[in-house]
């Protein structure tokens, strides 16, 4: 409860879902402290990235209340959240495949105007990949490369919270691991992240904590490594 | 030779009047994702709008233009806001029909207003011009220019500016452009805007080759449909080179049928390209 308060997101019973009558989220909750990196694991269909989803406002709670630094925006909107601070990067299409790489930093700096051109160069500098490509439309860059860049996207709003949906879904083994390693860099800096991943062993590792989703609700919470050395969750999710 | 090269620049002239409406047509697509066939009624009232600004106030031509690009946004926007909006959530299909009622509402106001007969802008007589063999009306000259004006003002609009790109994120990814913070019903409104005054601006340029009435749009209207479709919906390059190809097809079709069997090539064009290539020569997804 004392962690709760002083967290930056807090999302409690949390019910959501996609048609009129489908429950997808059944009362979740979680929350995330500053300079954390907490993941979600779970098996398919347990609702993980339609949470974050409803984190990010694309899809409405219909139940519970979300709060970022104590402000309530449950009744907000996408836009609205993005404003507040919350980044989301979603798994797909999560970059403008038809604009250039700097036209894509450029246009998700859209609410700071004056600071884009700064915000530019420190993605450039972190990501020198994006600064050799920038002249390159985002729909040719490989899959790894495509990830980096929305990543880089969602931080051109200086947000608050970044939320990171299957971040190295479809990556080989080699480029998940160095997006990873941005991730940590990332939270280094003090970058709080909420991240889904599939690739639960290596995104727990490198978490503060970790929440196990299943069936819509909470069903195991813990610390990062804890967790993934945990036989029951082994077996039950990594196939340990 | 000469009848083919002159059928050929005819054929350019021709799709350069029709591009600037086929851009604010596919502009709109591009974002709000329906069809909005009260292009038509805009580019009559731009057509009309310019009238009154050059045989009755006595402005010139491309000041006029500027009046007819103001008065087709602002009516392009206040129909969007009070008819077609509400419709948006019952898909595109109920706001493609309702914006042909709107079309006959538009068209009929403007009859009402300005009667049935033909108007003519209030330009100097001048002799065709003639390259050899080849002759170009100075007014079409002057229209193409404007034509190529516009369409590179547009294209450096959207390529170069902030709210051109925001225009291309929503059109891309309305999602993906609302996580990122810009508002969608706002890039909406300035590309209605935009493309309902890009339609008048159009109708002026139609209207300045021949003469203005109520119908002046409805007649365009296939054409510039086609040249959207056989560019791509929702491409605004495309939309330029299906109004060249359309232009040129129609011309070069009068060297082999009558002049009634024009509108047929924008017919034959739309079913070909929804056969062989549904997204279109520049489009991006299935229309």
């Amino acid at each position: 409860m004392s962690a709760a308060a002083g967290a930056v997101l807090r999302a409690t019973g949390i019910v959501a879902g996609y048609g009129a009558a489908e429950q997808i989220l059944k009362g979740t909750s979680l929350h995330v402290a500053p300079g954390e990196i907490v993941s979600i694991i779970g098996p398919n269909g347990a609702g993980k990235s339609t949470l974050l989803k409803t984190l990010a406002g694309l899809v409405p709670a219909r139940e519970g209340e979300i709060h970022l630094g104590g402000r309530d925006l449950t009744r907000a909107d996408a836009l609205g959240r993005s404003r507040a601070g919350i980044g989301f990067v979603p798994q797909e299409r999560n970059v403008f495949g038809a604009m250039t790489v700097s036209d894509n930093l450029e246009i998700s700096g859209f609410q700071n105007p004056g600071e884009v051109g700064r915000r530019s160069e420190e993605m450039y500098a972190r990501y020198p990949m994006l600064a050799d490509k920038r002249k390159a439309l985002a729909r040719t860059l490989s899959g790894g490369q495509r990830q980096i860049l929305a990543m880089a996207m969602g931080l051109m709003n200086a947000p608050s919270l970044l939320l990171l949906d299957e971040p190295t879904a479809g990556l080989s083994p080699k480029a998940a691991d160095e997006l990873f390693d941005a991730i940590v860099a990332l939270n280094r800096g003090g970058l709080p992240i909420l991240m889904v991943e599939q690739h639960a062993l290596e995104a727990l590792a490198i978490s503060t904590r970790g929440y196990v989703l299943v069936s819509g609700r909470n069903s195991r919470e813990g610390a990062g490594p804890a967790l993934a050395s945990d036989p029951d969750i082994r077996k039950l999710f990594l196939g340990g | 030779m000469t009848q083919l090269l002159q059928a050929l620049l005819n054929g350019v002239m021709t799709g350069a009047l029709i591009a600037v409406p086929a851009i604010g047509f596919s502009a709109i697509f591009a974002v709000l994702r329906y069809p909005n066939f009260a292009i038509a009624a805009y580019a009559t009232i731009g057509a009309f709008a310019a009238w009154w600004a050059n045989a009755q106030l006595g402005l010139p031509i491309v000041a006029s233009l500027f009046v007819a690009f103001a008065v087709t946004g602002v009516v392009g926007v206040a129909a969007e806001e009070t008819a077609l909006k509400r419709l948006r959530g019952n898909g595109a299909l109920i706001v493609a029909i309702a914006s042909i009622a709107l079309n006959l509402v538009l068209e009929n106001i403007v009859r009402f207003i300005f009667g049935n007969e033909m108007r003519g802008y209030d330009l100097p007589i001048a002799r065709d011009l003639r390259f050899g063999e080849l002759r170009i009306g100075p007014q079409q000259l002057q229209s193409l220019l404007l034509s190529v004006i516009i369409m590179a003002a547009m294209f450096l609009f959207l390529r170069y500016t902030r709210f051109g790109k925001a225009m291309r994120a929503v059109a891309d990814n309305p999602d993906l452009a609302r996580l990122k913070g810009i508002d969608p019903a706002r890039i909406a409104i300035v590309t209605i805007f935009l493309g309902a005054g890009l339609t008048g601006v159009g109708g002026v340029l139609i209207g300045l080759d021949t003469s203005i009435d109520p119908l002046t749009g409805y007649r365009v209207l296939l054409s510039v449909f086609a040249a959207a479709v056989l560019g791509g919906l929702g491409s605004i390059p495309g939309a330029v080179v299906g109004a060249l190809m359309l232009g040129i097809a129609e011309e070069l079709a009068l060297l082999a049928v009558p002049a009634t069997y024009r509108t047929a090539v924008g017919f034959v064009a739309i079913l070909l390209m929804l056969t062989f290539r549904p997204r279109g020569i520049l489009g991006e997804r299935a229309a």
